[in-house]
Protein backbone atom coordinates (compact mmCIF):
# COMPACT_ATOMS: atom_id res chain seq x y z
CA UNK A 1 0.00 0.00 0.00
CA UNK A 2 1.47 3.24 -0.70
CA UNK A 3 1.15 5.76 2.01
CA UNK A 4 1.34 8.64 -0.19
CA UNK A 5 0.32 9.00 -3.98
CA UNK A 6 0.16 11.91 -5.96
CA UNK A 7 -0.40 12.00 -9.89
CA UNK A 8 1.16 14.89 -11.88
CA UNK A 9 0.22 17.01 -8.70
CA UNK A 10 0.92 20.64 -8.62
CA UNK A 11 0.39 23.97 -6.60
CA UNK A 12 0.38 27.46 -7.74
CA UNK A 13 0.78 30.47 -5.38
CA UNK A 14 0.34 33.79 -7.43
CA UNK A 15 2.47 33.26 -10.37
CA UNK A 16 4.95 31.13 -9.10
CA UNK A 17 4.75 27.34 -9.04
CA UNK A 18 6.13 25.90 -5.47
CA UNK A 19 5.22 21.98 -7.10
CA UNK A 20 5.10 20.68 -10.58
CA UNK A 21 4.08 17.55 -12.51
CA UNK A 22 4.85 15.88 -9.11
CA UNK A 23 4.25 11.89 -9.63
CA UNK A 24 4.95 9.76 -6.85
CA UNK A 25 4.22 6.69 -5.12
CA UNK A 26 5.68 6.09 -1.61
CA UNK A 27 4.71 3.10 -0.32
CA UNK A 28 4.25 1.99 3.98
CA UNK A 29 6.21 1.21 5.90
CA UNK A 30 9.38 3.23 5.69
CA UNK A 31 11.04 6.00 7.23
CA UNK A 32 11.22 8.28 3.89
CA UNK A 33 13.43 11.37 4.03
CA UNK A 34 12.58 13.88 1.94
CA UNK A 35 15.72 16.24 0.32
CA UNK A 36 16.27 19.08 -1.29
CA UNK A 37 17.15 22.63 -0.74
CA UNK A 38 15.03 25.22 0.79
CA UNK A 39 12.37 26.59 -1.86
CA UNK A 40 12.51 22.81 -3.74
CA UNK A 41 8.44 22.22 -2.56
CA UNK A 42 9.24 19.96 0.50
CA UNK A 43 6.62 21.62 2.58
CA UNK A 44 3.92 22.15 -0.44
CA UNK A 45 4.32 18.44 -0.54
CA UNK A 46 3.45 17.41 2.86
CA UNK A 47 0.91 19.59 3.74
CA UNK A 48 -0.83 18.81 0.37
CA UNK A 49 -0.57 15.57 1.61
CA UNK A 50 -2.23 16.43 5.31
CA UNK A 51 -5.02 18.12 3.81
CA UNK A 52 -3.76 21.64 4.61
CA UNK A 53 -2.67 22.64 0.67
CA UNK A 54 -5.09 22.44 -1.56
CA UNK A 55 -3.40 21.29 -5.08
CA UNK A 56 -3.80 23.61 -7.86
CA UNK A 57 -3.53 20.81 -10.28
CA UNK A 58 -3.05 16.65 -10.45
CA UNK A 59 -4.46 14.31 -7.58
CA UNK A 60 -2.97 13.12 -4.10
CA UNK A 61 -4.17 10.43 -1.87
CA UNK A 62 -2.88 9.16 1.02
CA UNK A 63 -3.02 5.93 2.49
CA UNK A 64 -3.85 3.56 0.13
CA UNK A 65 -6.32 5.93 -1.62
CA UNK A 66 -8.28 8.37 0.70
CA UNK A 67 -8.82 11.67 0.04
CA UNK A 68 -5.85 14.15 1.26
CA UNK A 69 -7.40 16.53 4.48
CA UNK A 70 -10.44 13.56 4.13
CA UNK A 71 -11.93 12.72 8.05
CA UNK A 72 -10.52 9.39 7.72
CA UNK A 73 -7.18 10.42 6.74
CA UNK A 74 -7.19 13.45 9.46
CA UNK A 75 -7.62 10.63 11.91
CA UNK A 76 -4.30 8.86 10.69
CA UNK A 77 -2.06 10.88 10.02
CA UNK A 78 -0.59 12.69 12.49
CA UNK A 79 1.29 16.29 11.47
CA UNK A 80 4.08 18.35 12.73
CA UNK A 81 4.67 21.03 10.77
CA UNK A 82 7.89 22.90 10.91
CA UNK A 83 8.92 24.79 14.33
CA UNK A 84 6.26 22.45 16.06
CA UNK A 85 3.69 25.30 16.70
CA UNK A 86 1.73 24.19 19.34
CA UNK A 87 0.02 26.86 22.10
CA UNK A 88 2.86 28.74 23.48
CA UNK A 89 0.28 30.14 26.52
CA UNK A 90 -0.86 26.56 27.59
CA UNK A 91 1.39 24.22 29.97
CA UNK A 92 2.30 21.23 28.55
CA UNK A 93 -0.76 19.40 31.02
CA UNK A 94 -3.61 21.37 29.37
CA UNK A 95 -1.05 21.49 25.84
CA UNK A 96 -1.82 17.55 26.02
CA UNK A 97 -5.77 17.66 26.74
CA UNK A 98 -6.38 20.20 23.62
CA UNK A 99 -5.28 17.61 21.86
CA UNK A 100 -6.15 14.68 23.26
CA UNK A 101 -10.25 16.26 23.15
CA UNK A 102 -9.12 17.31 19.09
CA UNK A 103 -9.11 13.16 18.44
CA UNK A 104 -10.70 10.30 18.25
CA UNK A 105 -7.79 8.59 19.39
CA UNK A 106 -5.64 8.97 22.05
CA UNK A 107 -3.02 6.95 24.10
CA UNK A 108 -2.70 9.41 27.45
CA UNK A 109 -0.47 6.69 29.71
CA UNK A 110 1.69 6.62 26.76
CA UNK A 111 2.04 10.33 26.06
CA UNK A 112 2.45 11.21 29.88
CA UNK A 113 5.00 8.21 30.06
CA UNK A 114 6.72 9.50 27.29
CA UNK A 115 6.97 13.05 28.87
CA UNK A 116 8.31 11.40 32.30
CA UNK A 117 11.26 10.06 30.52
CA UNK A 118 12.13 13.16 28.30
CA UNK A 119 11.84 15.12 32.08
CA UNK A 120 9.33 17.36 30.37
CA UNK A 121 7.63 18.54 33.32
CA UNK A 122 3.50 18.73 32.41
CA UNK A 123 3.29 22.37 34.81
CA UNK A 124 5.65 24.18 32.58
CA UNK A 125 3.94 26.66 30.07
CA UNK A 126 4.77 25.48 26.37
CA UNK A 127 6.78 28.64 25.47
CA UNK A 128 9.06 28.50 28.07
CA UNK A 129 10.05 24.80 27.11
CA UNK A 130 13.53 24.55 24.88
CA UNK A 131 12.87 23.96 21.04
CA UNK A 132 14.29 20.47 21.52
CA UNK A 133 11.76 19.90 24.57
CA UNK A 134 9.16 21.67 21.90
CA UNK A 135 9.95 19.19 19.13
CA UNK A 136 9.23 16.21 21.30
CA UNK A 137 6.74 17.48 23.21
CA UNK A 138 5.12 17.74 19.37
CA UNK A 139 6.29 14.35 18.61
CA UNK A 140 4.76 13.03 21.78
CA UNK A 141 1.38 14.96 20.98
CA UNK A 142 1.63 13.31 17.09
CA UNK A 143 2.44 9.70 18.63
CA UNK A 144 -0.23 9.55 21.30
CA UNK A 145 -2.80 10.01 18.26
CA UNK A 146 -1.35 6.41 17.37
CA UNK A 147 -1.06 7.54 13.62
CA UNK A 148 -0.48 5.42 10.68
CA UNK A 149 1.05 7.85 9.07
CA UNK A 150 3.40 10.55 10.52
CA UNK A 151 4.60 13.35 8.92
CA UNK A 152 6.85 15.55 9.88
CA UNK A 153 8.33 18.86 8.55
CA UNK A 154 11.79 20.11 8.70
CA UNK A 155 11.86 19.05 12.41
CA UNK A 156 15.29 19.09 12.52
CA UNK A 157 15.93 23.03 11.69
CA UNK A 158 15.65 24.54 15.20
CA UNK A 159 17.17 21.72 17.13
CA UNK A 160 20.50 21.62 18.23
CA UNK A 161 23.37 18.69 17.14
CA UNK A 162 22.26 16.17 20.95
CA UNK A 163 18.72 17.27 20.49
CA UNK A 164 18.69 15.95 16.81
CA UNK A 165 20.59 12.88 17.55
CA UNK A 166 17.13 12.48 20.21
CA UNK A 167 14.86 13.57 18.16
CA UNK A 168 15.87 10.72 15.25
CA UNK A 169 16.57 8.28 17.37
CA UNK A 170 12.71 8.57 19.34
CA UNK A 171 11.23 8.26 15.31
CA UNK A 172 13.46 5.90 14.53
CA UNK A 173 12.07 4.31 17.80
CA UNK A 174 8.45 4.78 16.91
CA UNK A 175 8.73 3.84 13.77
CA UNK A 176 10.70 0.71 14.53
CA UNK A 177 8.14 -0.85 17.23
CA UNK A 178 4.63 0.27 16.02
CA UNK A 179 5.15 -0.08 12.20
CA UNK A 180 3.93 3.57 11.94
CA UNK A 181 5.77 4.82 8.53
CA UNK A 182 7.37 7.95 8.32
CA UNK A 183 7.89 11.25 5.96
CA UNK A 184 10.12 13.74 7.04
CA UNK A 185 11.93 16.46 5.27
CA UNK A 186 14.79 18.24 5.73
CA UNK A 187 17.76 20.57 3.84
CA UNK A 188 20.32 18.89 6.19
CA UNK A 189 21.56 15.07 5.21
CA UNK A 190 23.99 14.19 7.50
CA UNK A 191 21.78 12.64 10.60
CA UNK A 192 19.10 10.68 7.98
CA UNK A 193 21.86 8.53 6.89
CA UNK A 194 20.89 6.10 10.20
CA UNK A 195 17.18 6.46 9.91
CA UNK A 196 16.28 6.56 6.59
CA UNK A 197 15.08 3.53 4.35
CA UNK A 198 13.63 5.89 1.26
CA UNK A 199 14.72 9.03 -0.56
CA UNK A 200 13.06 11.06 -2.12
CA UNK A 201 14.62 14.47 -4.11
CA UNK A 202 13.18 17.48 -4.68
CA UNK A 203 14.60 20.14 -6.52
CA UNK A 204 12.84 23.18 -7.99
CA UNK A 205 9.12 21.82 -7.42
CA UNK A 206 10.43 18.26 -9.39
CA UNK A 207 11.19 14.92 -8.38
CA UNK A 208 14.89 13.71 -9.07
CA UNK A 209 14.84 10.82 -7.09
CA UNK A 210 12.08 8.62 -5.16
CA UNK A 211 13.71 4.93 -4.25
CA UNK A 212 14.53 2.34 -1.19
CA UNK A 213 17.69 3.70 0.23
CA UNK A 214 19.15 0.14 0.14
CA UNK A 215 18.73 -0.01 -3.59
CA UNK A 216 20.26 3.27 -4.09
CA UNK A 217 23.15 2.24 -1.91
CA UNK A 218 23.80 -1.04 -3.87
CA UNK A 219 23.35 0.42 -7.42
CA UNK A 220 25.27 3.65 -6.91
CA UNK A 221 27.77 2.26 -4.10
CA UNK A 222 28.13 5.24 -1.99
CA UNK A 223 27.22 6.73 0.92
CA UNK A 224 23.41 8.01 1.29
CA UNK A 225 24.25 11.90 1.31
CA UNK A 226 26.85 11.47 -1.23
CA UNK A 227 23.95 9.85 -3.40
CA UNK A 228 21.42 12.70 -2.46
CA UNK A 229 24.23 15.20 -3.26
CA UNK A 230 24.51 13.77 -6.52
CA UNK A 231 20.73 14.38 -7.10
CA UNK A 232 20.58 17.70 -5.83
CA UNK A 233 23.09 18.97 -7.98
CA UNK A 234 22.20 17.51 -10.95
CA UNK A 235 18.51 19.30 -10.37
CA UNK A 236 20.12 22.66 -9.96
CA UNK A 237 20.37 25.43 -12.31
CA UNK A 238 23.88 25.95 -13.45
CA UNK A 239 24.67 22.16 -13.89
CA UNK A 240 21.47 21.93 -16.34
CA UNK A 241 23.14 23.70 -18.11
CA UNK A 242 26.47 22.41 -17.99
CA UNK A 243 24.17 18.92 -19.26
CA UNK A 244 22.64 20.42 -22.39
CA UNK A 245 26.20 22.19 -23.18
CA UNK B 1 6.77 -4.51 7.73
CA UNK B 2 3.12 -5.99 7.56
CA UNK B 3 0.38 -3.80 6.31
CA UNK B 4 -2.15 -5.14 9.05
CA UNK B 5 -1.54 -1.48 10.25
CA UNK B 6 -2.87 0.47 7.38
CA UNK B 7 -6.32 -1.02 7.93
CA UNK B 8 -9.08 1.37 8.08
CA UNK B 9 -11.59 1.29 10.74
CA UNK B 10 -15.29 0.38 9.53
CA UNK B 11 -16.37 3.85 7.83
CA UNK B 12 -19.60 3.41 10.59
CA UNK B 13 -17.36 3.49 13.23
CA UNK B 14 -16.58 7.00 13.39
CA UNK B 15 -18.29 9.38 15.91
CA UNK B 16 -16.97 12.89 15.08
CA UNK B 17 -15.65 14.75 18.18
CA UNK B 18 -18.01 15.75 21.02
CA UNK B 19 -18.82 19.56 20.86
CA UNK B 20 -18.36 19.38 24.77
CA UNK B 21 -14.93 18.64 24.23
CA UNK B 22 -14.15 20.98 21.31
CA UNK B 23 -15.87 23.86 23.55
CA UNK B 24 -13.80 22.67 26.42
CA UNK B 25 -10.48 23.36 23.74
CA UNK B 26 -12.07 27.10 22.90
CA UNK B 27 -12.95 27.80 26.53
CA UNK B 28 -9.19 26.76 27.66
CA UNK B 29 -7.62 28.74 24.70
CA UNK B 30 -9.49 31.92 25.32
CA UNK B 31 -9.82 32.00 28.97
CA UNK B 32 -7.91 35.20 29.73
CA UNK B 33 -10.18 37.06 27.16
CA UNK B 34 -12.76 35.73 28.67
CA UNK B 35 -11.58 36.64 32.18
CA UNK B 36 -10.80 39.93 30.49
CA UNK B 37 -14.61 40.38 29.60
CA UNK B 38 -16.02 39.18 33.29
CA UNK B 39 -13.95 41.65 34.85
CA UNK B 40 -14.13 44.78 32.37
CA UNK B 41 -18.43 43.88 32.77
CA UNK B 42 -18.28 42.72 36.31
CA UNK B 43 -16.63 46.26 37.33
CA UNK B 44 -19.31 48.29 35.51
CA UNK B 45 -22.01 46.07 36.87
CA UNK B 46 -20.74 46.80 40.33
CA UNK B 47 -20.63 50.43 39.50
CA UNK B 48 -24.23 49.97 38.16
CA UNK B 49 -25.63 48.29 41.01
CA UNK B 50 -24.28 51.11 43.77
CA UNK B 51 -25.76 53.76 41.57
CA UNK B 52 -28.91 52.27 40.61
CA UNK B 53 -29.88 51.09 44.11
CA UNK B 54 -28.95 54.93 45.20
CA UNK B 55 -31.32 56.25 42.64
CA UNK B 56 -33.67 54.22 42.53
CA UNK B 57 -34.11 54.81 46.10
CA UNK B 58 -33.89 58.05 45.21
CA UNK B 59 -36.33 58.18 43.04
CA UNK B 60 -38.74 56.63 44.73
CA UNK B 61 -39.14 60.17 46.65
CA UNK B 62 -39.72 62.15 43.75
CA UNK B 63 -42.41 59.58 42.28
CA UNK B 64 -44.20 59.29 45.65
CA UNK B 65 -44.46 63.44 46.01
CA UNK B 66 -47.52 65.19 44.91
CA UNK B 67 -45.75 66.95 41.83
CA UNK B 68 -47.58 69.93 42.07
CA UNK B 69 -45.80 71.58 44.67
CA UNK B 70 -43.00 73.54 44.94
CA UNK B 71 -41.08 70.88 46.84
CA UNK B 72 -41.71 68.37 45.08
CA UNK B 73 -40.73 69.98 41.82
CA UNK B 74 -36.82 71.23 43.84
CA UNK B 75 -37.02 67.50 44.54
CA UNK B 76 -37.68 66.19 41.01
CA UNK B 77 -35.05 68.94 40.17
CA UNK B 78 -32.28 67.90 42.22
CA UNK B 79 -32.75 63.90 41.10
CA UNK B 80 -32.22 65.14 37.29
CA UNK B 81 -29.19 67.21 39.15
CA UNK B 82 -27.92 64.33 40.83
CA UNK B 83 -28.22 61.67 38.77
CA UNK B 84 -29.08 62.46 35.07
CA UNK B 85 -27.06 65.23 33.55
CA UNK B 86 -26.64 68.58 35.34
CA UNK B 87 -23.88 68.74 37.92
CA UNK B 88 -24.07 64.67 38.33
CA UNK B 89 -23.31 65.61 42.47
CA UNK B 90 -24.00 62.27 43.55
CA UNK B 91 -21.13 60.57 44.15
CA UNK B 92 -19.58 62.64 41.63
CA UNK B 93 -20.57 59.58 39.40
CA UNK B 94 -20.72 61.38 36.18
CA UNK B 95 -24.47 61.14 35.87
CA UNK B 96 -26.67 58.59 34.16
CA UNK B 97 -26.20 60.74 30.68
CA UNK B 98 -22.30 60.07 30.84
CA UNK B 99 -22.12 56.59 31.65
CA UNK B 100 -24.77 56.02 28.54
CA UNK B 101 -22.25 57.86 26.53
CA UNK B 102 -19.28 55.70 27.64
CA UNK B 103 -21.46 52.29 27.18
CA UNK B 104 -22.52 53.30 23.84
CA UNK B 105 -18.94 52.32 23.00
CA UNK B 106 -18.60 49.02 24.74
CA UNK B 107 -19.91 46.41 22.15
CA UNK B 108 -17.24 47.08 19.46
CA UNK B 109 -14.89 47.17 22.15
CA UNK B 110 -15.81 43.98 23.41
CA UNK B 111 -16.49 42.45 20.04
CA UNK B 112 -12.76 43.88 18.75
CA UNK B 113 -11.27 42.18 21.33
CA UNK B 114 -12.96 38.92 21.49
CA UNK B 115 -13.03 38.63 18.14
CA UNK B 116 -10.68 39.33 16.45
CA UNK B 117 -7.95 37.19 17.45
CA UNK B 118 -10.29 34.45 17.21
CA UNK B 119 -8.54 33.05 13.83
CA UNK B 120 -6.29 35.98 13.09
CA UNK B 121 -3.92 34.85 16.01
CA UNK B 122 -3.66 31.46 15.18
CA UNK B 123 -2.76 32.53 11.22
CA UNK B 124 -0.18 34.40 12.31
CA UNK B 125 1.05 32.14 15.00
CA UNK B 126 1.43 29.08 12.43
CA UNK B 127 -1.03 27.06 14.99
CA UNK B 128 -3.49 26.82 12.52
CA UNK B 129 -1.38 23.77 10.60
CA UNK B 130 -1.88 22.08 14.47
CA UNK B 131 -5.26 22.87 14.82
CA UNK B 132 -6.36 22.06 11.32
CA UNK B 133 -4.78 18.70 11.15
CA UNK B 134 -6.43 16.72 14.20
CA UNK B 135 -8.50 14.32 14.03
CA UNK B 136 -11.67 16.63 14.91
CA UNK B 137 -11.17 18.43 11.60
CA UNK B 138 -11.05 22.12 10.77
CA UNK B 139 -14.73 22.88 10.24
CA UNK B 140 -15.97 21.01 13.67
CA UNK B 141 -12.89 23.20 15.06
CA UNK B 142 -13.57 26.39 13.27
CA UNK B 143 -17.52 25.94 14.75
CA UNK B 144 -16.40 25.46 17.98
CA UNK B 145 -13.95 28.51 17.85
CA UNK B 146 -16.09 30.99 16.61
CA UNK B 147 -19.37 29.91 17.72
CA UNK B 148 -18.42 29.45 22.08
CA UNK B 149 -16.69 32.88 22.75
CA UNK B 150 -20.19 34.02 20.64
CA UNK B 151 -22.62 32.32 23.11
CA UNK B 152 -20.69 33.44 26.29
CA UNK B 153 -20.45 37.05 24.85
CA UNK B 154 -24.27 37.47 24.25
CA UNK B 155 -25.25 35.76 27.55
CA UNK B 156 -23.18 38.23 29.15
CA UNK B 157 -23.98 41.48 27.34
CA UNK B 158 -27.69 40.18 27.48
CA UNK B 159 -27.22 39.92 31.62
CA UNK B 160 -25.30 43.53 31.57
CA UNK B 161 -28.72 44.66 29.52
CA UNK B 162 -30.70 43.63 32.58
CA UNK B 163 -28.76 45.53 35.33
CA UNK B 164 -28.50 48.06 32.93
CA UNK B 165 -32.28 48.63 32.34
CA UNK B 166 -32.56 48.40 36.22
CA UNK B 167 -30.44 50.92 36.39
CA UNK B 168 -31.80 53.23 33.78
CA UNK B 169 -35.44 52.61 34.74
CA UNK B 170 -35.84 56.05 36.86
CA UNK B 171 -35.10 58.12 33.92
CA UNK B 172 -37.77 56.74 31.66
CA UNK B 173 -40.27 56.84 34.48
CA UNK B 174 -39.13 60.28 34.81
CA UNK B 175 -39.63 61.08 31.11
CA UNK B 176 -36.18 62.22 31.39
CA UNK B 177 -35.46 60.96 27.60
CA UNK B 178 -37.42 58.48 25.13
CA UNK B 179 -36.15 54.70 25.01
CA UNK B 180 -36.66 54.98 21.47
CA UNK B 181 -33.97 57.76 20.81
CA UNK B 182 -30.55 56.38 19.84
CA UNK B 183 -28.11 56.65 22.84
CA UNK B 184 -31.02 54.63 24.79
CA UNK B 185 -32.06 52.57 22.30
CA UNK B 186 -28.85 50.73 22.02
CA UNK B 187 -28.26 50.51 25.61
CA UNK B 188 -31.78 48.74 25.99
CA UNK B 189 -33.59 45.73 25.08
CA UNK B 190 -31.64 43.33 22.92
CA UNK B 191 -29.33 45.99 20.73
CA UNK B 192 -26.74 46.21 22.96
CA UNK B 193 -26.17 42.25 22.99
CA UNK B 194 -26.83 42.03 18.98
CA UNK B 195 -24.66 45.19 18.33
CA UNK B 196 -21.74 43.31 20.69
CA UNK B 197 -22.61 40.11 18.48
CA UNK B 198 -21.93 41.56 15.22
CA UNK B 199 -19.14 43.66 16.07
CA UNK B 200 -17.44 40.00 17.29
CA UNK B 201 -18.73 38.28 14.26
CA UNK B 202 -17.29 41.37 12.40
CA UNK B 203 -13.85 41.49 13.87
CA UNK B 204 -13.77 37.41 13.94
CA UNK B 205 -14.45 37.61 9.93
CA UNK B 206 -11.67 40.42 9.44
CA UNK B 207 -9.27 38.42 11.66
CA UNK B 208 -9.75 35.69 8.92
CA UNK B 209 -9.78 37.55 5.93
CA UNK B 210 -6.43 39.71 7.23
CA UNK B 211 -4.61 37.22 9.01
CA UNK B 212 -3.72 39.88 11.54
CA UNK B 213 -5.22 40.75 14.71
CA UNK B 214 -4.74 44.48 14.68
CA UNK B 215 -5.62 45.48 11.77
CA UNK B 216 -8.65 43.41 12.01
CA UNK B 217 -9.58 45.43 15.29
CA UNK B 218 -8.92 48.87 13.77
CA UNK B 219 -11.14 47.96 10.62
CA UNK B 220 -13.96 46.60 13.08
CA UNK B 221 -13.84 49.60 14.30
CA UNK B 222 -13.73 51.85 11.35
CA UNK B 223 -16.67 49.88 9.64
CA UNK B 224 -18.66 49.36 13.20
CA UNK B 225 -18.96 53.33 13.40
CA UNK B 226 -20.55 54.13 10.43
CA UNK B 227 -22.93 51.06 10.33
CA UNK B 228 -24.30 51.81 13.60
CA UNK B 229 -24.26 55.96 12.29
CA UNK B 230 -25.80 54.43 9.56
CA UNK B 231 -28.34 52.55 10.91
CA UNK B 232 -29.59 55.24 13.55
CA UNK B 233 -29.73 58.03 10.70
CA UNK B 234 -30.85 55.99 7.76
CA UNK B 235 -32.31 52.63 8.67
CA UNK B 236 -34.11 52.00 12.04
CA UNK B 237 -36.34 55.51 11.30
CA UNK B 238 -37.90 53.31 8.37
CA UNK B 239 -38.79 50.03 10.50
CA UNK B 240 -42.08 51.61 10.66
CA UNK B 241 -43.72 54.20 8.87
CA UNK B 242 -43.93 57.12 11.54
CA UNK B 243 -46.79 58.99 13.50
CA UNK B 244 -47.84 62.39 12.88
CA UNK B 245 -48.67 64.16 15.63
CA UNK B 246 -49.71 67.82 16.71
CA UNK B 247 -46.13 69.41 17.70
CA UNK B 248 -48.07 70.47 20.60
CA UNK B 249 -49.12 67.22 22.31
CA UNK B 250 -45.13 65.56 22.29
CA UNK B 251 -43.27 65.75 25.41
CA UNK B 252 -39.58 64.53 26.32
CA UNK B 253 -40.55 60.87 26.17
CA UNK B 254 -42.86 60.97 24.02
CA UNK B 255 -40.80 59.16 21.13
CA UNK B 256 -38.42 59.42 18.74
CA UNK B 257 -38.84 62.62 16.80
CA UNK B 258 -38.11 61.99 12.41
CA UNK B 259 -38.90 65.47 11.37
CA UNK B 260 -41.06 68.22 11.99
CA UNK B 261 -43.20 70.32 9.24
CA UNK B 262 -46.16 73.17 9.54
CA UNK B 263 -49.03 73.01 7.72
CA UNK B 264 -50.83 75.55 5.49
CA UNK B 265 -54.45 76.60 6.14
CA UNK B 266 -55.12 74.29 2.36
CA UNK B 267 -53.33 72.06 4.38
CA UNK B 268 -50.40 71.36 2.52
CA UNK B 269 -46.97 69.91 4.11
CA UNK B 270 -44.44 72.65 3.69
CA UNK B 271 -41.18 72.64 5.63
CA UNK B 272 -39.95 74.72 8.50
CA UNK B 273 -37.11 76.26 6.81
CA UNK B 274 -39.01 77.08 4.15
CA UNK B 275 -41.86 78.79 5.96
CA UNK B 276 -39.30 80.78 8.24
CA UNK B 277 -37.10 82.22 5.03
CA UNK B 278 -40.57 83.06 3.29
CA UNK B 279 -42.14 85.12 6.66
CA UNK B 280 -42.51 89.09 6.36
CA UNK B 281 -38.52 90.56 7.33
CA UNK B 282 -40.48 91.40 10.63
CA UNK B 283 -40.90 88.36 12.07
CA UNK B 284 -37.76 87.18 11.29
CA UNK B 285 -36.09 89.81 12.87
CA UNK B 286 -38.24 90.20 15.47
CA UNK B 287 -36.40 90.07 19.50
CA UNK B 288 -39.39 88.49 20.72
CA UNK B 289 -38.10 84.18 20.00
CA UNK B 290 -42.03 83.30 20.04
CA UNK B 291 -42.39 85.78 16.94
CA UNK B 292 -42.39 83.20 14.53
CA UNK B 293 -44.85 80.54 16.12
CA UNK B 294 -47.68 83.40 17.03
CA UNK B 295 -47.13 84.40 13.65
CA UNK B 296 -47.94 81.00 12.34
CA UNK B 297 -50.87 80.55 14.87
CA UNK B 298 -52.22 84.22 13.75
CA UNK B 299 -52.09 83.01 10.10
CA UNK B 300 -53.97 79.41 10.61
CA UNK B 301 -50.53 77.03 10.42
CA UNK B 302 -50.08 74.48 12.15
CA UNK B 303 -47.28 72.59 13.32
CA UNK B 304 -46.97 69.15 13.32
CA UNK B 305 -43.88 66.28 13.93
CA UNK B 306 -43.35 62.94 12.58
CA UNK B 307 -41.91 60.69 14.94
CA UNK B 308 -41.32 56.78 16.52
CA UNK B 309 -43.77 56.67 19.88
CA UNK B 310 -42.41 54.38 22.58
CA UNK B 311 -44.62 52.03 22.47
CA UNK B 312 -42.81 51.14 19.16
CA UNK B 313 -39.89 50.04 21.37
CA UNK B 314 -40.13 45.78 21.67
CA UNK B 315 -40.88 45.86 17.41
CA UNK B 316 -38.34 47.89 16.49
CA UNK B 317 -35.82 46.10 19.04
CA UNK B 318 -36.98 42.99 17.69
CA UNK B 319 -36.17 44.03 13.94
CA UNK B 320 -33.01 45.55 14.78
CA UNK B 321 -32.48 42.48 16.73
CA UNK B 322 -33.12 40.42 14.59
CA UNK B 323 -31.33 41.62 11.14
CA UNK B 324 -28.01 41.71 13.40
CA UNK B 325 -28.30 38.63 14.20
CA UNK B 326 -28.92 37.57 10.72
CA UNK B 327 -25.62 39.34 9.77
CA UNK B 328 -23.66 38.03 12.81
CA UNK B 329 -24.54 34.34 11.42
CA UNK B 330 -23.84 35.04 7.59
CA UNK B 331 -20.35 36.83 9.23
CA UNK B 332 -20.09 33.47 11.40
CA UNK B 333 -20.51 31.32 8.34
CA UNK B 334 -18.50 33.60 6.11
CA UNK B 335 -15.52 33.32 8.76
CA UNK B 336 -15.98 29.07 8.85
CA UNK B 337 -16.00 29.19 5.04
CA UNK B 338 -12.68 31.26 4.71
CA UNK B 339 -11.42 28.72 7.35
CA UNK B 340 -12.51 25.55 4.87
CA UNK B 341 -11.32 27.27 1.43
CA UNK B 342 -7.84 28.58 2.98
CA UNK B 343 -4.81 26.74 1.57
CA UNK B 344 -6.65 26.46 -1.68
Amino acid sequence: MNIIETSALGKRYRRTWALRDCTLAIPGGHVVALVGPNGAGKTTLLTTAVGLTRPTEGTISVLGGTLAGAPGALDRIAFVAQDAPLYRQLPVRDMLRVARYLNHRWDEPRAIDRLQRLEIPLGRRVGALSGGQKAQLALTIALARRPSLLVLDEPLAALDPVAREDFLASVAEAAREESISVVLSSHVLAELERVATYLIVLTRGEVRVSSPVRDLLETQGAGLEEIAMRYLRAGAPSSRTDQTL
Amino acid sequence: MTTTTYTAAPAGRRRPVAWSRLAWVTLRQRRGAMIGLGVFLGLFAIYLAVMGFLQNHAYAGVAACDSGTVKCQQLAHAFTNDYWGGNASALLSGGAQSVSSILFAVPVLLGAFLGAPALARELSDGTFRFAWTQGAGRTRWALSTLAVPAAVLAAATGAFTALFSWYFRPFLEDHQVSEMLPLGFALLGVAFAAWTLLSYALAAFLGGLLRRTIPAMVVTLIVYIALAMVTAVSIRPHYMTPVTVPTGSITNSSGWVISQFVKTPGGQPVSLNYLYNHVPASVQNSPNQNAFVDWLTAHHYTQWTSLQPDSRFWPFQLIEGGWLLALSAALIAGSVWLVRRRGA
